[in-house]
């Protein structure tokens, strides 16, 4: 609270940085602990929560005021003007200081306080085990076993203490293999796929350097390639670009050497580095941020900043991978320079494609926790959770969830979960509220206790599920174990608007289709429903008495017919994350934040609802 | 530069097969014969033609007839005679391996390899033969095995028929017309703007008639000048006057934009997919197609404002008014007035602005190649526009995004008159004229509003949208309540009259306008109001933050982002653009679903209450099941499969293009070992 030197501005005025009238919202402006709320004198209310902030600027003084813009991790940009240029210094400067956390215990999910009870705490954290996971999938089995090597991180730091490695693979040769390879991170398995008996392994870069070799390392491999008895050969994907491996050479480091290791099939796929994804990423919103785009600009913008090239490499990468397990039943050991940031994509959306396990709701926060958060994906360095090096920000995670709403535009019956879902994600992946994504590896956060201190975001997740649900889903349309095979052509990558204009009121979209389908699926429940009701009361009156039943009908039933000819489920916009003040199951964040839902909810209020939706939905948060 | 293509011919060809490779099949023993329509022709033939499937650069084809009538090139191969092999979505006058004469856009020859353009006479006969269509398929007929004089005869009658100038009479529209036996009169519900009561009858249904009447005043065609069309409502209030030809880009720059935009989907082989596909966004970018399908809905957004907001009648202006004048005033109607969104309404559209308003889709569209100088797929644009609109309203359209693609196939069907003259004076005088030595009197045509003359019902049901919200009818009750603003929105759009320009019916009160204007481009000086650009943008966003009514006014958004690639059109032959059991055809088939299970339950609903009525489920049985629908489906090709792991070639490229190490500084940070 010492940052903060003001805490209440009045007459700030907000304004829409894509509409080229000048209008403007005039409101309030106050400064809490946790967020920066501005208060319309509509009563409408913006909460931006302060882990939020990526950037605050403050422009030149104009003849309204001194303009305050204001850059958020999740693609939020606010512009206040503040009156007095006075304020307008205070309150950048609280921010500034307010947006920089120094240690943990400082981070929201420390105090944030959702109501429950220690046993629901420790149950939420119990709700995703990767020990039933990796059952599920097949292992321990013959060839695989759990290895106790990194008991106490003593091997490695950044990955798990439960590993699971080839039987073949003793302790010496883990061991001799993990010093040869770059932060310990010794290659372990990431999916097994029973059917073909193929593994995903992971691991980071050799210390090979110019020639250097290491017999461990090499067995390792070979007990990788063993257990897989349909396939002798494996490969082994390096996903950086050829010349940045070969430049790591120079640093000791670098790549495996086909000739050093029997049966293996080398191969570069050119994924980038983490700053030129940063200021890819950059350049996006540059282009996005533009007023009026016209359509060669945001063509000529959207290849220059080579974003979408970038989400088309890392899928590229995951399709070569699974088509080597699934078509040649080879097993493929994926790394990249630290084995945390290409690797995980790639072998997070290699399982995905694989296993239709991980296109459902509780599948994919699985995925998230094994590939991500326990192999270390340096997500408070990524995400820049505390003020450290602006060098480690990365939008890694982000091109994950990019590439999986590309599938889920390319495949809209494959996945349980809609974009609403992965927007979520996204959203409390950097609003520190939850302490699932905190810290950068597990060690890590065992040592800070996160799982006593702070809360799992998943069954909060779960309980809402409703909301992130794919009305088009069809579990039929992949069973267990159906590949899925994305076409990567450039025409099929497309530019994320609700994430990169979620809150940007003007860029919506009028309407959803999704919405529209949804609202007719809860027509027909609900129309069932009647038929039920129908039948049970004819049942009643038969048995009462057989001539009344003619006269008495309609009153009981909806005028259904009707209802299809004038279609009253296209008349009324659902939100994309629909909305209820009543229930608030995550507070704390942005109550009101302008965003999609909340503009669709006010189209729902202006007309009255013909269908109406039972069940009550929990407020979006942050 | 017109017409001729912007981009050359590529510089080499890859050839695909060497005749030891090549396997032969037995030559076909059955005949194959061609099915003929009335009034066609049996031009030339060939045999032993080797057709390609020209997806994956390997050397799989089949063996074939390649015939040539006065109608179509066709291509019969055992496939065909058998018949068993009946694609889902058919169309029963061109059929998979037909290709009209109209719709050829070029033909190349290949010479030891090289591709050359062929036009005119020939002096060498080609190995090969490369047919690019209007519709976007490219045939690829291997003529090595083949006899002389059967190449020559073929290429030539090919090269002939369908690529040297021509006389109206001589195409095929009139042998059809002469022979197939008492047409049907397919005028269904569209309007055709061919009388005085179609006129009549829309001004009533605009609310029109009470500030205009319908007028014969150009009985014989005496005025002809064609100069402008107005949007207008009552005659006495403020006019604006917008020069299409210095507000919006030239025909030249849409001809120049669209023949860049299709070399991109005219794919000779995948290895030249994929080297278009590296740079994608440029590619598209450096079009300008896109650019210009965003300036003309945005300059209908203007015009709705004026017409919505400011109560402004405006006055489009263009040298002849049947080109760009068309596009707009179809859009902004299409934008204001729900009518025209449903089937029937965007048809009798197409009949009032283009063709019984003066269109030259003769010209525009060259299908006498006469001079590629007219050419402009200004219809084309139309359609393109409107597609956007469907895409992002998908509810607010009774037709789909296949109507409007069949549709513009459609466009070089010669069975059809609508297409096929520049204005309705043409027709006329062309139909009842001089009864050359027609013995039946005058020529009755098809027109493409009978749906059924190419597609059997069930075909034809993919083109209704089952998204599409009828327009509830209100009841007499709520009239009183809603007349005001029920008139207020429908008076303003809808109360177009246009001067047809060769049978017009003009007001009388702008007769006087009519001679003022003639002759001079008077857009500049009453333009100099030039409004702000923001108000359009206001306009849209005040129209954005109330609810969208599916049956009022409808802005498109304008946004870069926003404007897309109609994929179905233009990438559909392409397998390589193919997704199996994905694409937007999965919703699709979704909704079908989702409505036949409301309409059994409705049923069993009714049945409950003793009166089982049971209504009539326009299922579209091919979707059903459709969990691997091919993502191109209806047009959907043949399966490709990729056996190995592989990175796309394009990723290759990439992977080669091994730049020196200095581009790569970002890696260098790696290098100090902290990095990934």
């Amino acid at each position: 609270m010492e940052h903060i030197r003001t805490t209440k501005v009045e007459q700030v005025k907000l304004l829409d940085r894509f509409s080229t009238s000048n209008k403007s919202l005039t409101g309030t402006l106050y400064l809490t602990a946790t967020h920066l709320l501005f208060i319309e004198s509509s009563q409408r209310e913006t909460w931006i929560l302060h882990h939020h902030i990526a950037a605050v600027e403050k422009l030149p003084l104009t003849t309204s005021g001194c303009p305050l813009v204001i850059q958020c991790k999740n693609f939020r940009i606010v512009h206040f003007v503040v009156p007095r240029e006075r304020d307008c210094h205070d309150i950048y400067n609280s921010l500034l200081q307010l947006s920089r956390t120094a240690q943990y215990d400082e981070l929201y999910a420390f105090s944030y306080n959702p109501k429950q009870n220690s046993s629901e705490q420790v149950k939420g954290w119990q709700l995703i085990d990767l020990a039933e996971e990796y059952k599920r999938m097949g292992v321990p089995n013959a060839n695989w076993q759990l290895s106790d090597a990194n008991r106490d991180y003593k091997i490695c730091e950044t990955y798990p203490k439960e590993l699971y490695v080839p039987r073949t693979a003793s302790k010496p040769i883990i061991v001799g293999s993990s010093k040869f390879r770059s932060k310990g991170r010794f290659p372990v398995l990431s999916y097994y796929h029973k059917d073909k008996e193929a593994a995903i392994c992971r691991c980071s870069q050799p210390l090979s350097g110019f020639s250097a070799r290491c017999l461990e390392d090499e067995h390792m491999l070979q007990a990788i390639s063993k257990a897989n008895p349909s396939n002798r050969f494996m490969y082994v994907m390096d996903t950086r670009p050829k010349l940045n491996a070969m430049a790591n050479r120079a640093a000791g480091k670098g790549y495996e050497n086909e000739d050093n290791y029997s049966n293996i099939r080398f191969q570069f796929v050119g994924i980038e580095n983490i700053h030129v994804m940063r200021s890819s990423l950059q350049k996006l919103l540059e282009v996005s941020g533009t007023k009026g785009l016209s359509v060669n600009d945001f063509l000529s913008g959207l290849e220059n900043s080579g974003w979408l090239r970038h989400i088309k490499a890392v899928l590229d990468a995951a399709v070569f991978l699974v088509k080597a397990i699934a078509v040649e039943s080879a097993s493929v050991l994926v790394h990249c320079s630290d084995g945390w940031d290409r690797t995980s994509q790639v072998c997070s959306l290699g399982a995905l494609l694989l296993d239709s396990y991980y296109r459902t709701i509780k599948g994919f926060m699985v995925l998230i926790e094994k590939d991500w958060i326990s192999f270390g994906h340096k997500f408070s360095d990524r995400c820049c959770q505390l003020d450290g090096d602006p060098k480690e920000i990365s939008p890694v995670f982000t091109q994950f969830l990019e590439s999986v709403w590309n599938l889920t535009e390319q495949f809209p019956q494959g996945f349980e979960y809609n974009e609403a879902f992965l927007l979520q994600i996204h959203e409390h992946v950097h609003s520190c509220q939850f302490g699932n994504f905190l810290g950068n590896c597990q060690k890590e956060r065992e040592e800070l206790k996160f799982k006593e201190k702070t809360y799992s975001l998943w069954p909060f997740l779960l309980q809402e599920q409703k909301k992130y649900q794919n009305p088009l889903y069809n579990p039929d349309f992949s069973p267990e174990l159906t590949l899925l095979e994305p076409n990567t052509v450039s025409f099929n990558f497309k530019f994320w608007r609700n994430m990169y204009h979620q809150f940007d009121r003007s860029m919506h979209p009028r309407q959803s289709v999704l919405d529209l389908i949804m609202n007719m699926s809860e027509q027909n429940k609900q129309m069932e429903k009647d038929i039920k009701e129908l039948e049970a009361k004819i049942k009643r009156k038969n048995s009462q008495s057989d001539a009344v039943l003619v006269k008495e009908p309609l009153q009981s039933a909806p005028p259904a017919p009707m209802a299809l000819k004038t279609s009253p489920c296209f008349k009324k916009e659902q939100p994309l994350m629909p909305v209820n003040d009543s229930v608030r199951t995550i507070e704390g964040s942005n109550t009101a934040d302008n965003r999609y839902s909340e503009f669709m909810e006010e189209f729902s209020k202006a007309e009255p609802a013909v269908v109406s939706l039972e069940y009550g939905m929990a407020r979006m948060t942050c | 530069m017109l017409g001729s293509g912007a981009k050359a011919a590529k510089p080499s060809f890859v050839s695909y097969i060497s005749p030891e490779e090549i396997h032969i099949k037995e030559p076909i023993e059955k005949e194959v014969n061609p099915r003929l329509l009335p009034g066609e022709l049996l031009l030339c033939e060939a045999n032993t033609v080797y057709k390609y499937i020209q997806e994956d650069g390997s050397n799989r084809g089949t063996y074939g007839k390649l015939v040539c009538t006065n109608f179509k090139i066709a291509f019969l191969d055992e496939d065909s005679a058998s018949d068993d092999n009946e694609p889902q979505f058919k169309n029963k006058i061109v059929g998979e391996n037909d290709i009209t004469l109209q719709c050829v856009d070029q033909i190349y020859g290949v010479y030891d390899e090289k591709k050359k353009l062929l036009t005119g006479q020939l002096r060498k006969y080609p190995e090969k033969l490369i047919i690019y269509c209007k519709d976007l398929r490219v045939f690829h007929f291997c003529l090595r095995y083949t006899k002389e004089e059967e190449v020559k005869r073929i290429v030539s009658g090919i090269v002939h028929h369908s690529q040297t100038p021509k006389l109206l009479k001589r195409l095929f529209l009139f042998s059809y017309a002469s022979a197939a036996p008492n047409n049907t009169d397919g005028r269904n519900q569209t309007v055709m703007f061919d009388t005085l009561e179609d006129w009549r009858d829309e001004l009533e249904r605009t609310k029109g008639n009470v500030k205009y009447k319908a007028v014969v005043t150009n009985e014989g065609y005496r005025v002809s000048e064609k100069i402008y069309k107005t949007i207008s409502k009552p005659p006495y209030e403020l006019l604006k006057t917008d020069d299409l030809s210095s507000s919006l880009p030239s025909l030249q720059d849409i001809q120049t934009a669209y023949t860049r935009f299709k070399q991109l989907f005219l794919i000779d082989n995948s290895t030249d997919f994929w080297a278009t596909d590296v740079k994608w966004f440029s590619l598209l970018e450096s079009t300008n197609w896109l650019e210009i399908i965003r300036r003309f809905l945005k300059k209908a957004i203007e015009v709705a404002e004026c017409l919505e907001r400011q109560h402004t009648n405006v006055l489009l202006i263009e040298e002849s008014a049947t080109d760009l004048c068309c596009v707009i005033s179809s859009l902004v109607q299409v934008m204001m007035d729900s009518y025209s969104r449903t089937k029937s309404g965007f048809q009798s559209l197409i009949q009032k602005e283009w063709v019984t308003g003066g269109h030259g889709f003769l010209d525009r569209c060259n299908h006498l190649h006469k001079t590629d100088k007219e050419e402009a797929p200004v219809f084309l644009l139309l359609l393109n526009c409107v597609w956007q609109l469907v895409q992002q309203y998908p509810p607010a359209f009774e037709f789909t995004e296949t109507y409007l693609t069949v549709l513009s196939d459609s466009l070089y069907v010669p069975i059809f008159s609508t297409f096929f003259f520049n204005s309705q004076h043409q027709k006329d005088t062309n139909t009842t004229g001089e009864s050359l030595k027609i013995q039946s009197g005058p020529f009755k045509f098809l027109t493409v509003w009978d749906w059924s003359v190419q597609f059997e019902p069930k075909a034809q049901a993919l083109l209704s949208n089952p998204l599409y919200a009828e327009k509830p009818k209100p009841d007499k009750s709520q009239r009183k309540t809603t007349r005001f603003k029920h008139q207020r929105q429908l008076s303003l759009p809808l109360t177009q009259t246009k001067s047809s320009p060769k049978r017009g019916f003009f007001r009388e009160e702008t007769d006087h306008l009519i001679k003022n204007l003639l002759g001079k481009r008077i857009g500049k000086f009453i333009n100099s109001s030039d409004e702000p650009h923001n108000s359009f943008r206001e306009f849209y966003d005040s129209w954005h933050s109330k609810p969208v009514d599916y049956h009022g006014l409808l802005l498109p958004c304008i946004d870069g982002p926003e404007i897309k690639v109609w994929a179905q059109r233009y990438l559909r032959w392409i397998p390589e653009a193919q997704l199996h059991g994905g694409g937007t055809i999965a919703t699709a088939a979704k909704i079908l679903d989702l409505m036949e299970e409301v309409q059994s339950l409705q049923v069993k609903m009714d049945e409950e209450h003793s009166q089982a009525i049971s209504r009539d489920v326009q299922a579209v049985p091919m979707l059903r099941n459709s969990a691997r629908l091919s993502s191109l489906f209806p047009f959907a090709l043949h399966q490709r499969q990729s056996i190995k792991p592989a990175l796309p070639t394009s990723t290759w490229k990439d992977l080669e293009d091994e730049d020196d190490l200095v581009k790569r500084d970002d890696e260098f940070v790696d290098l100090t070992g902290d990095m990934l």
